[in-house]
Parts: structure tokens; sequence; C-alpha cells
């Protein structure tokens, strides 16, 4: 039973962190980000290249989380000027060209055989037996730090202003407000989140490979996102469980029925666009959102 | 002697080949209302998204409060006082009321990103003064008891108002309203023209673009009519609107 | 380098005719519709399938597959994108039903078709040599059918009534509807070319390459480089995107270990954007 709880608070949590990340970007500031999972790769790989040689935790972390806010930003600079179609091609790319050269950069990532053996926090301390009921409490208190982030400064000038963007970024410069640099800040700040992310993913895991980093991973979050009502962070880290849900349920039925596993997991991915494209026709505003604060619409 | 807030001299700008505005100059003197009037298409939002700084211009030159505005990014502009409103109500539909207003003031502390989080007392401090702000200001425009709704469920009418309240709260030295009686009832309307009045009085000077011209004579100190991207009349409003070609001006739209 | 040229041109005709589909879904439908490499490859396999199925010959099972293509976009444009439309939602929206669409189709053709690479049953084609490349028959066969497929869309486009409503609605849609064009039919004429063209992309991919689910989705971002390099929303942008898209990525592999082609078309959208934003040949 403890083993249970500690996996649905790792993976869930984990997520949840990950879907924050992209609910600042899109709940609250309307940016679309196809490809936040970047973001978590460069927080997993930066924190785990340092750490690997000889760089401590709590900085490896930091550069990952930094480096990550930096790319958010630069793509940002690139593209928000401009309608936002073009911020969802380029990330989208983003994560693509990330994963290839993750893949391919073999003499520093090792390439699809992966990166193992790195160092945990805290991990003599603790000792393999309990770590992951170690690394479970780590995680919460992670994703309530930075809900408790997240919920301060949506509820602050700087939220308001991100959400007049959202809703009509004309009236916000009409009033003085810089729309474009609220914009990269959400960005950049998100994506550090996602990077954070990433980092408590590689400790979970001990074994990171460009495939854990797929887009679909960005779109999980989308669900997560847009299922608990945009711009809603409680409603975020609903999603995610709901989604995590979905995933041990859908596994757990797999041993009853004698598909193979490519077509169980393909099964799994149709539904999971199915979801996408029914939330999208029929409850855009989410299972908690109130057609008043509908993000997407009108 | 009046001071001069805004010269905007021989702006032009051009929409593929046709010139909405074609050397348009206008002038606002300290504390008075100036309007603008034009049949449709004679480009007077144009010269607001200009002088706001949303569309830059071809050519020309703006002074607002002595300094060169042209080239200047839209919310520069807003921020040295020149606010404008838009002709379409462009409420913020997923804020409530009082988050529109709050969102209207200038100088905020915690519009900075780290701000909230290390100065909290500070950022509390300062939203209760804008939000003893935004509800006089709301008082004024009978908006107050609406505060707390949504927006996007004010009506067309209501919506205006708040869109000019929300402006207010910018402190502007010059306001430029697009329109600010369309969709607006008669009844509501006369008492929109006291409230400007009180605003004028307080110093503010406004320039309104309307198509009602009878309210624009009861409010305006200048009149500038508008055709085809140029400047057709200017001067004292009666004078103004009996000026013949400016009935022409508004007879050729119908035809 | 003549043989990095010539390759780089097919590919590169592949990424144009898929780029123009998306750059008309684009301009005529307003949203960059991600789902797009999934068509590719959705043509690709119907190729596979009737080819397999019907015993009428593999020209014939392609041009089976590119109306079946063009068939489910007007279907997918009944069930998805029209009660979208109706329904007033913003392009963002739609653009992540877009996502959902690609995902379920992806992943639809795993089920199916496993998710091995798969190849179309044809005798393997005799290399050619011109002026120092080789060049297969069957690669030949693709530049000259993408050309003449993008002189095809130049027509309806230029000549078409068809073609002038479509920019009748692009440029206005309100003035479009009032002017008594039926709007409905014109989207799904556009539907049914957009993805008659990224069925034809597809095909021509699965020849040079091979087909597996990931195929389309593999080269989305060369697709939308191109759109945006030739200025999103303009077809003949896109014809010019794709090669010149075609042809750098071909080149690089000179430069650059092969794995990073693709990171090529990334680096030229991003200066594309950061420096000329309407691309090179104007446009929306």
């Amino acid at each position: 039973m403890l083993d249970y709880l500690v996996s649905i608070a790792l993976t869930a949590g984990i997520y949840a962190i990950f879907a924050l990340g992209l609910n600042l970007q899109w709940g609250y500031a309307g940016l679309l980000n196809f490809g936040h999972v970047a973001f978590m790769a460069m927080g997993a790989y930066v924190t785990v290249l340092l750490s690997m040689n000889g760089i401590p935790l709590l900085p490896a972390v930091l550069a990952g989380m930094i480096l990550a806010g930096a790319a958010g930003a630069f793509l940002g600079m690139a593209t928000l000027r401009l309608r936002e179609d073009y911020l969802a091609i380029v990330t989208i790319g983003f994560s693509e060209i990330l994963r290839f050269i993750l893949l391919n950069w073999s003499s520093l990532t090792r390439g699809s055989f992966g990166l193992f053996g790195y160092p945990r926090p805290f991990q003599d301390l603790v000792g393999i037996r309990d770590y992951n009921l170690f690394l479970a409490g780590l995680v919460l208190a992670v994703l309530l730090l930075v809900y408790m982030l997240l919920e301060t400064l949506a509820r602050s000038p700087w939220g308001r202003v991100l959400k007049s963007i959202r809703d009509d970024e004309a009236v916000a410069i009409s009033l003085g407000k810089n729309a474009f640099s609220y914009k990269v800040q959400a960005l950049a700040l998100g994506s550090a989140i996602a990077a954070l992310s990433g980092s408590l993913l590689a400790f979970y895991l001990q074994y990171i490979n460009p495939n854990n980093f797929q887009p679909i991973e960005t779109f999980y979050a989308w669900i997560m996102v847009i299922m608990g009502g945009s711009g809603n962070n409680r409603g975020t880290i609903l999603g995610a469980l709901i989604l995590w849900g979905f995933f041990s349920t859908t596994r757990f039925m797999e041993g009853y029925l004698s598909f193979s596993p490519t077509a169980s997991s393909g099964a799994r991915m149709v539904l999971i666009g199915l979801i996408l494209i029914g939330m999208m026709m029929f409850r855009p505003q989410g299972l908690l959102g109130r057609k008043e604060e509908l993000s997407i619409g009108k | 002697m009046a001071n001069e807030v805004l010269s905007a001299i021989s702006v032009c700008k051009g929409f593929g080949g046709i010139l909405a505005l074609d050397h348009c100059s206008i002038r606002v003197e300290e504390g008075d209302i100036v309007g603008l009037i034009g049949p449709n298409g004679a480009g007077k939002s144009t010269l607001f998204d200009v002088i706001s700084g949303f569309l830059p211009p071809d050519a020309g030159s703006i002074v607002f409060s002595g300094r060169e505005i042209l080239g200047l990014p839209a919310y520069k502009i807003a921020r040295l006082g020149l606010v404008r409103t838009f002709q379409i109500p462009r409420s913020l539909m997923r804020m409530t009321v009082l988050e529109n207003m709050m969102l209207g003031a200038q100088g905020q502390a915690g519009e900075r990103l780290y701000i909230p989080l290390i100065r909290r007392h500070k950022v509390m401090a300062q939203e209760k003064e804008i939000r003893e702000k935004a509800e006089e200001i709301l008082e004024f425009f009978d908006l107050r008891r609406m505060r707390d709704e949504y927006a996007g469920s004010l009506s067309g009418g209501q919506k205006k108002m708040l869109e000019m309240a929300r402006a207010l709260m910018a402190d502007p030295r010059l306001l430029l309203l697009d329109e600010p009686f369309a969709g607006v009832n008669p009844a509501l309307a006369d008492r929109l023209i006291e409230r400007i009045r009180i605003l004028k009085e307080k110093g503010l000077s406004i320039i309104i673009i309307e198509h009602a011209i009878p309210y624009v004579l009861a409010l305006s100190d200048e009149l500038y009519v508008l055709n085809k991207g140029r400047v057709l009349a200017s001067g004292r409003p009666d004078a103004v609107i009996s000026d013949r070609r400016v009935f022409e001006a508004y007879l050729g739209e119908g035809a | 380098m003549e043989q990095l040229i010539a390759n780089g041109i097919i590919y590169g005709c592949i990424i144009a005719l898929a780029a123009i589909g998306l750059s008309l879904a684009y301009r005529i439908l307003n949203f960059a519709n991600f789902a797009h490499g999934e068509f590719l490859t959705l043509g690709a396999y119907f190729a596979l399938f009737f080819a397999a199925s019907l015993d009428l010959g593999f020209l014939f099972a392609c041009i089976l597959a590119i109306a079946a293509t063009a068939a489910f976009g007007v279907a997918l444009d009944r069930l998805a994108w029209r009660p979208m439309r109706s329904s007033g939602a913003n392009r963002t929206a739609i653009m992540i039903l877009s996502i959902g669409v690609s995902i379920a189709i992806r992943n639809a053709l795993i089920i199916f078709f496993r998710p091995d690479a798969l190849r179309f049953p044809l005798p393997v084609s005799q290399g050619i040599n011109i002026g120092g490349m080789t060049v297969t028959s069957l690669q030949v066969e693709v530049v000259l059918i993408a050309i003449a497929a993008m002189l095809l869309v130049h027509a309806l486009l230029s000549r078409s009534t068809l073609g002038k409503s479509m920019r009748a609605l692009a440029d206005n849609p309100d003035l479009a509807r009032i002017s008594g064009i039926n709007v409905d039919r014109v989207i799904r004429c556009t539907w049914a070319v957009s993805m008659g063209l990224a069925a034809l992309a597809g095909i021509m991919y699965g020849l040079i390459t091979h087909l597996n689910p990931n195929m389309g989705w593999s080269i989305i971002l060369p697709m939308f480089a191109a759109a945006i390099l030739g200025g999103i929303g303009n077809a003949y942008g896109a014809m010019a995107g794709g090669i010149i898209i075609g042809i750098s990525q071909e080149i690089s592999t000179a430069f650059l270990p092969a794995e990073y082609k693709i990171a090529v078309s990334f680096l030229i959208m991003i200066a594309v954007l950061l420096f000329r934003p309407r691309g090179l040949m104007g446009g929306g």
C-alpha cells in the first residue's frame, strides 16, 4: 500500500510540477508552448551531466533551470512579436531538435544508451530501501513550493498583467504594460519549472535517455492543464492525478486483455488523442472550470 | 495662455496604396475637449492608433507634453499619460470589473516578477490603495455594485463605461475616447456627458471620436472634421458644423 | 556536391508538396495544422493498403489513396473542424485539437500496421547517371510528378473559380460570405486539395525511403520551415521554401553529421522569424 502511494506521489507529483509550468504559460499568459518537454529534458540532462562531473546537486539543478529558462526566453523573443502560432511551431521544433541532439551527441550524452549511475540527493544518508519514500516526500515538498510560488504570483499584480495579456493584449499595452516582456518572463519561468521537474524525474528514474522525452510528454501536460481548467493551479494538479489514474488503470487492464504491447500502447495513445479532441470540442473549460473563466473559446 | 498637450503634424499613413491619413494635423490645448468627427473611413480611428503608438505612421511628427513620441512603443506612450480606449469595448472578459480597474494603475511595484515574492507587505499596501481608487472611480461611473462580476457579463454600455473608468486609473493627461457613446442608451448618455465635463474641469484633456454629433457639440471646445484622411475643417464647433463642406462630406457618405 | 543537390531537390519536392497543403490550410482556415504530417502518413499507408489488397497496379492504388485521403479530410472537416468553427472556438483551440488528431491517427496506424518500417511492393529501381549524379528512375519520376502537381496547383489557384473563391475567403471572410461564396464548400475543397497533396507527398516519401507510422510527424519541422520561409499562407512561397529547405538540409551533410540535417531547417526557420518574419516572398 505504501509503495503504491509512493509511486503516485512520485509520478503524479513530478508531472504536476511539469504541468504547472505549462499552466503558467498557457493558463495565465495564453502562450502556446508545444515543446514543453524540451525544457524538462534540459533540466534532467544538465543536472545529471553536471553532477556526474562533480558539481554538487543543488547548483546542478539550478543550472538546468537557468539554462531552460534562457532557452524559453530566447524562443519567445524570436516569435512572440508574431502571431501565436509561431511560438507553437518553433517550440515543437525545438523539442524535436533537442531530442535529436541528445540522441546523436553520443560523446556527451551516450545517445540512446542513456545515462545512469549518477548521484541522487542524499542517497548516502537515506539508503536504497527507503529512497523512493524520501524522494516522494521531496517531490511533494517541491510541488507545494512551486504551487505556492505560482499562486502568489497569480494573485499578484504581476499575475494580473499576465491574465490581461491572455484576455486581450492590446488592452494591456494601452494601459502601459510591456506585454512582450511579460510573455517572455512567463515563458522563461514556466520553462525553468519544467527543468526542475526534469531533474526530479532523473532522480526518480536513475536512468535517463532521450526517449524519455518524446513530444507526447508535452501533450500529457496539456491534457492535465486543460482538464483541470486552464489557469487553475489546483486543477492542474488534479489533472495530473487523473491522467496518472488513466495510465495505471489502462496498464492494469492490459493484464487481462491479450493485446500485444504495441497494440495496447497504441490504443492508449489513440485514446489520449481522442481525449484531447473531445476536451477541445465539448469541454474546453475543463472539469473544474467555469464558462466565464473559459480560457479557450471566444 | 493654455499649454499645448498634443500636436500631431502632417501625419501620413497608407494601407496598400490607400492613404488612410493624408498629412493630417491636430492640436490639443491643455484642459480642452477636442471632438473628431467625419464619415466612416475618414481615418479617425487610424489617427488614434497612430497617436497612441499602435500603428507606426509613414510620416509626420507627434509631440506630446513637449516630447516627440513618434516611434515609441505603445506601452511607453501610455506610461507618459496618453491613454486610449477602443471603439469596440475591449473588456478583459475573464477578469472581474475590479481586476480590470486595478490593472490600469501605473507604477505598480508588484508588477515586477520578484517583488510580490520578497516584498509582500509593500505590494499589499499598494494594492489596498489601488483598490480604493478603483472603487472611487467605479462609483463615479455607477459601476461599483458590479465590481465582482466578470467584465464579460456587463452590458455593452457598461463595458464602454468600464473602458473609460479603467483608462482613468492610469491618471492620463490626455485621454483618447473612441466612440464613448456607442451602445450607451440616451438616459445614460446624458450622465456620461456630465461626467466627461467633470473630468475636464479637473484638468484632463480629451479627444473624442463620436458619430452622434449632438454629444460632440455639447462637449467639444474644438472640433475637427476628417474626410478621406485629411482635416476638412477645424475650429469652434458651431462654426465648423455649419460649414457647407462638412455637410457635403457626410452627404457623400450617404450617396 | 552535385549529388547532394540532386538529393536535396528530390527531398525538397516532397517537402514542397506537403508545405503547399499546410500553407493553403493556414491561409484559408487560419490555423497551423499540426496533424498535417499524419495526413502524409495516411496517404502512404492508404496506397500500401490498396496496392496490397486490390489487384489494380501501383499507380491506380496511389490515385485511389490520394482520393481516399482527400475524402478523409472532408469527413474530418464535418466531424471536427466544422463544429469547432461554428461554435466560434478560436485558433488556439483548433490548433490543440489538431494535435489530438495527429496523436490519434499516428497511433491508430501503429495498431493496424505495427510500428515497423514497410516498403511499397515495387521492384528495385535502376540507377541512372546524369552528369555525374546517380539517381534512380523512380527519383526522376518523383520529381516530375511533383512538378506536375505544382503546376496543377498553380492552375487551380490562378484560373479556376475555386481558386478565386479561396483567395476571396482568405482575404476577407466576411466579405466572401456576403458576396455569396459557399464558404463551407470552399473550405471542404481546401481540405481536399491540401490533403490530396499531403497524400501525394507521403506516397513519394514512402517511395524514396520507407513507410512507418512516424514518417509524417518526423518531417513536420521541415514542412513548417518551408511554409514559413515562403511566407506562411503563400502557396508559391511554400514551393520555393520546400526546395530551399531540401537542398540546404542535404548540403549540410557535407559539413555536419547527417543526423543533424533536420536541425538545419530549424535554424533556417528561427533565422527567418528573427530577420524576415513574413518570409522570403512576403504574404500573410
